[in-house]
């Protein structure tokens, strides 16, 4: 080998040496924008990954597991994308192109791997040329190596990936919530009205069926006070009471009634058991138990003293008193058979036609037979009850004609089923009290349904100014005393008799702040009522004292207390007399009422009317007397139930409360 | 540097003279024609590839000018024949006729036709009839012509330079498949540009028209076609003018969707011949010891474009074969060389 050949094969290892740096640039270039195509994808990935990781549909560990894999597969394509082979010459090809050598060096490359005995001399003369001409080759040049075109791509799924990352995706955690209820709102006084008078109701001896109700009425209105009742809760538990009620009731207490008034009709008829027919014909039943337990032991004391005569006449007359029952019985029942064979009768005739006076005649009878019906039914109830008595009043009859001993004996156990029958009677009394009571408070319920928040913010304002004020709120009792000193004004104003008064509020009650100073100027003889607005919006006098003892002058935002404990101190030496003694206690007011023509009026000497709220002994002697008044109207009088309603409702409010009559 | 041996330095000297030649050669050409330097260097690549030129371009561009200053400049036995439709193959070739000598005595005389030239310029080929075009064929690829029992060889060199107008179709026989195939190259002769036009009429409306002067022997010719046949070639550049040659057909590798869509037949491996010699002839035009992709790139369309065949929708959409050849050219770009052993391509470097 010369020394030209040698030459030459170290510029042709020169070119490949070229050839292999451009070719290695040429593999890290695919690399790298391979790798950034596989970072794109990756990142894709990572973003899929991390939603689903921020959705909690991804477990910590998996994610982790998954993004670190998403890395590797990145940096594995990009290694296995420098490490595969490029094309035979790839590096050199690059290198003609760039420096526009019509591969001269490739195809140098190409000639230079052949044997020398193979090369012509064009070949020779070609790697010659390449030779030459590789000097000013740069593999640097010629391969650049730049920044990939899905790097853009790629930062900006990284921005991506990092948003995710950063975002947090806020959990909606479910927790358990226990299911409420829009519970009834009934007020604390309410529910104290109806304790108090379950409360009564209990003291009094009742039927283990009447306790059992008021037991179950005292659960109903505890839940209530408790708020565990929606409005559809409460009143089916109201409903389902009252059914119990009305279905515990033995019998009809008209019918009852009035087979006792018979059965004293015909008592009376005789002397010795007149008076005990009379105490049955009055309904009092305890008067005719008292009177046949008399008549006992006079027969048993007097035996030889009574007069036969009179005997014979107590004899019938307990005779027939134990058949009236029986005989009205049968003449009900002949009545009812009769009047079902005259219907039939008259269908057979009427056929299938008939006039439209004749169907009317015939449906008329057919009422009348369903209304024969039922008194018999209620007769038969009746007589289940009367029955025991009726077989005594029997066996007293026939005994008198053996032993009046025997007669005596049967006239107390007689006595004895009065007094039982007396005691049912107080049974359903109470019965159809706490019935009473469920309807109010049923109506009650409603009303305060319809009327909705503000008529209840209305109730309790009032509820709390009967109260005294203690459920009154701190900026309310300001405006009372406003108005309270306002009246007072008119009052004088009418009466031209009050005196001027000043005091100094003492420190609020409760929750009044301040201390403020007012000026009132009270009515002396003048009309103590005002008038507030009550729950339902109707107007309802409250009796006040009216004296000169309200701040209604005041700085009224500030003295938001409650009214002071007791009156003004001081005095004006103006005005005649001395000033109020604030130590004084109650005190003694004429009330009188505007004679307007137009209706009776009263007055009433209350004894120390209420300076707060509806309390103090006096006015709950004048409240129990109107009240009974009012239910005698009630009674008397055909009213609506609704009408009912209210004037109980409003004799409910204004009832005087417990714990405030010492006052 | 290594110093360029003995053998290189004759190589480079000759080289250098065929650049020289060629260089003459195109000047004494010029003189007759002006511009058309493409169609010029085909005709001239043909001659020196051994083989046959189809010049195709409208009436009066000088096809025909440019083929008889070619004859002129080399100095080399010229004929032209008019092709027409009543125009036989004996026309062409030539016939035996009887002979009578002053001796009263008569012999059978073969009196040669126009193909026995060195340049043969075949005017409107496409005018005359299948029959006659076959005449042609075996003289064009065989270089021979036999008439009778006796075949007669043509002398070296051969170059059968045909033309036709793509105009006036009527009345035309298209050149068949197998004959287009023997032809090296086929060149569109563009009409010349507003300068070449100047050039134009100044020289063919002045005083006497100057005409080439030979400045080529025989000898030389076939010496430079000797020399071109040495020129070697690199194995990837020969692979990607094989994979531009399977482009051509519908099925290959890398055939763009046009070829798919469009192409019946693509070009037979005359066609890769005709690549690689006239990638040769085009390296050393420029003095290259070797031809390269770029050659190979520059001489595809005169070399491809009749041997790639239309199907009938690429007929009727009026699809051109050099359309195809731009598709191929696109999708094989220079820097897309074969992958080692598996011939598959993979593009490197910028392109």
């Amino acid at each position: 080998m010369n020394e030209s050949t040698r030459n030459t094969n170290a510029e042709l290892r020169r070119i490949e040496r070229l050839a292999r740096h451009a070719e290695g640039r040429l593999r890290f270039s695919r690399a790298l924008d391979i790798g950034t195509k596989a970072l794109c994808v990756a990142l894709v990935c990572a973003v899929v990954v991390l939603v689903l990781r921020k959705t909690g549909h991804l477990t910590e560990g998996k994610t982790r597991f998954l993004l670190l894999a998403a890395g590797i597969a990145t940096l594995l394509a990009a290694v296995v994308a420098y490490a595969r082979r490029l094309p035979a010459r790839a590096g050199a090809v690059a290198l003609d192109r760039f420096h526009n050598l019509h591969d001269r060096l490739s195809s140098a490359i190409s000639f230079g791997q052949l044997p020398k005995a193979e090369r012509t001399s064009f070949m020779d003369a070609a790697i010659e040329d390449a030779v030459a001409v590789s000097a000013t080759v740069s593999p640097r040049k010629a391969v650049a190596i730049g920044v990939p075109t899905t790097i853009g791509a790629a930062l900006f799924l990284a921005m991506a990936v990092v948003s995710v990352a950063l975002f947090e995706v806020r959990r909606h955690e479910y927790i358990a919530a226990a299911k409420t209820i829009d519970a009834v709102d009934v007020t604390q006084d309410d529910i104290d009205a109806m304790k108090d008078f379950l409360k009564d109701l209990e003291a009094k001896e009742n039927s283990e069926e009447t306790k059992a109700a008021i037991q179950e009425f005292n659960q109903l209105i505890d839940d209530l006070a408790n708020k565990r009742l929606d409005r559809t809760e409460a009143f089916r538990r109201m409903q389902e009471l009252e059914e119990r009620l009305v279905a515990s009731k033995d019998a009809d207490r008209k019918a009852l009634d009035d087979a006792l008034q018979r059965l004293g009709e015909e008592l009376k008829k005789a002397e010795l058991t007149k008076p005990a027919g009379e105490a049955l014909k009055d309904k009092n039943l305890a008067k005719a138990h008292q009177e046949l337990h008399d008549l006992a032991k006079k027969l048993r004391e007097d035996k030889g003293k009574i007069d036969k005569a009179k005997l014979e006449q107590m004899k019938e007359a307990l005779k027939k008193a134990s058949q009236d029952h029986a005989n009205r019985m049968a003449q009900l029942q002949q009545k009812r058979d009769q009047l079902q064979q005259d219907i039939l009768k008259q269908k057979q005739k009427m056929g299938d036609s008939g006039s439209d006076e004749e169907k009317s005649l015939l449906r008329k009878k057919e009422q009348e037979l369903e209304r024969l019906d039922r008194d018999i039914k209620d007769q038969e109830k009746v007589g289940r009850q009367l029955d025991r008595l009726d077989r005594e009043l029997s066996q007293a009859a026939e005994d008198m004609m053996k032993d009046l001993g025997l007669t005596a004996q049967d006239l107390d156990d007689s006595a004895e089923d009065l007094n039982r029958m007396a005691k049912d009677e107080m049974t359903q009394e109470e019965k159809e009290q706490l019935r009473q009571r469920l309807r109010e408070l049923r109506e009650m319920l409603r009303q305060q349904g319809q009327g909705g928040k503000g008529q209840m913010s209305r109730l309790r304002k009032f509820q709390g100014k009967a109260n005294g004020g203690k459920q009154g709120q701190g900026g309310q009792p300001g405006q009372g005393q406003g108005q309270e000193g306002q009246e007072g004004q008119e009052g004088q104003g009418q009466e031209g008799q009050g005196q001027q008064g000043q005091g100094q509020q003492g420190q609020g009650q409760g929750q009044g702040q301040g201390q403020g100073q007012g000026q009132g100027q009270g009515q002396g003889g003048g009309k103590g009522e005002s008038w507030v607005l009550g729950p339902n919006g109707e107007k309802i006098m409250v009796i006040s004292k009216g004296q000169g003892q309200g701040q209604g002058q005041g700085q009224g935002g500030q003295g938001g207390g409650e009214p002071g404990k007791g009156a003004g101190v001081g005095h004006n030496p103006n005005v005649k007399g001395g000033g109020t003694n604030p130590k004084m206690g109650t005190q003694d007011t004429q009330v009188q009422g505007q004679d307007t023509g137009q209706g009776p009026s009263r007055s009433q000497v209350i004894q120390g009317a209420a300076e707060r709220g509806f309390t103090g002994r006096g006015y709950r002697k004048v409240y129990t007397e109107y009240k009974n008044v009012a239910e005698e109207a009630l009674n008397k009088d055909d009213l609506p139930g609704g009408y009912r309603f209210y004037v109980r409702r409003y004799f409910q409010l204004i009832r005087p409360r417990e714990g405030q009559d010492t006052k | 540097m290594a110093e360029p041996s003995v053998d290189t330095n004759v190589v480079r000297a000759e080289v250098e003279e065929f650049r020289k030649d060629i260089a003459t050669l195109r000047a004494e050409i010029g003189k007759a024609i002006i511009g058309q330097q493409e169609v010029v260097d085909g005709v001239i690549s043909c001659l020196l590839g051994g083989g046959h030129a189809l010049l195709e371009g409208v009436p009066g561009l000088g096809k025909t000018m440019l083929v008889r200053s070619l004859a002129e400049a080399l100095s080399l036995n010229f004929s032209r024949i008019q092709f027409t439709p009543d125009l036989m193959p004996a026309d062409i070739l030539g016939t035996t006729v009887i002979d009578e000598n002053v001796s009263g005595g008569k012999s059978f005389e073969f009196r040669k036709g126009p193909i026995f030239a060195n340049i043969v310029l075949a005017d409107e080929v496409n005018r005359a009839t299948p029959k006659t075009q076959s005449a042609l064929l075996e003289a064009m690829q065989e270089h021979r012509v036999t008439v009778g029992k006796r075949t007669h060889t043509l002398e070296e060199p051969f170059v059968v330079l045909a033309t036709q107008n793509p105009l006036e179709m009527e009345g035309t026989y298209p050149l068949p498949e197998a004959q287009l195939d023997r032809f090296f190259f086929k060149l569109h002769v563009p009409f010349p540009n507003r300068e070449d036009l100047h050039k134009i009429l100044d020289l063919t409306t002045g005083g006497e028209a100057v005409r080439p002067t030979p400045v080529l022997d025989r000898e030389r010719i076939v010496k430079m076609q000797k020399l071109v046949r040495e020129v070697p070639i690199a194995r990837h550049v020969q692979d990607y003018a094989i994979r531009l040659l399977q482009a051509t057909h519908p099925d290959g590798p890398d055939t763009p969707d046009l070829g798919k869509r469009f192409v019946r037949f693509g070009s037979s491996p005359r066609g890769a011949q005709s690549v690689l010699l006239a990638s040769k002839i085009r390296a050393l035009f420029e003095g290259r010891f070797a031809a390269s992709v770029d050659d190979v790139r520059a001489v595809a369309h005169a070399a491809l474009r009749h041997r790639i065949l239309l199907n009938f929708e690429g007929e009727a959409e009026g699809v051109k074969t050099d359309q195809v050849i731009d598709a191929i050219l696109k999708n094989l770009p220079e820097g897309k060389v074969a992958e080692a052993g598996n011939g598959k391509g993979s593009k490197v470097g910028p392109s």
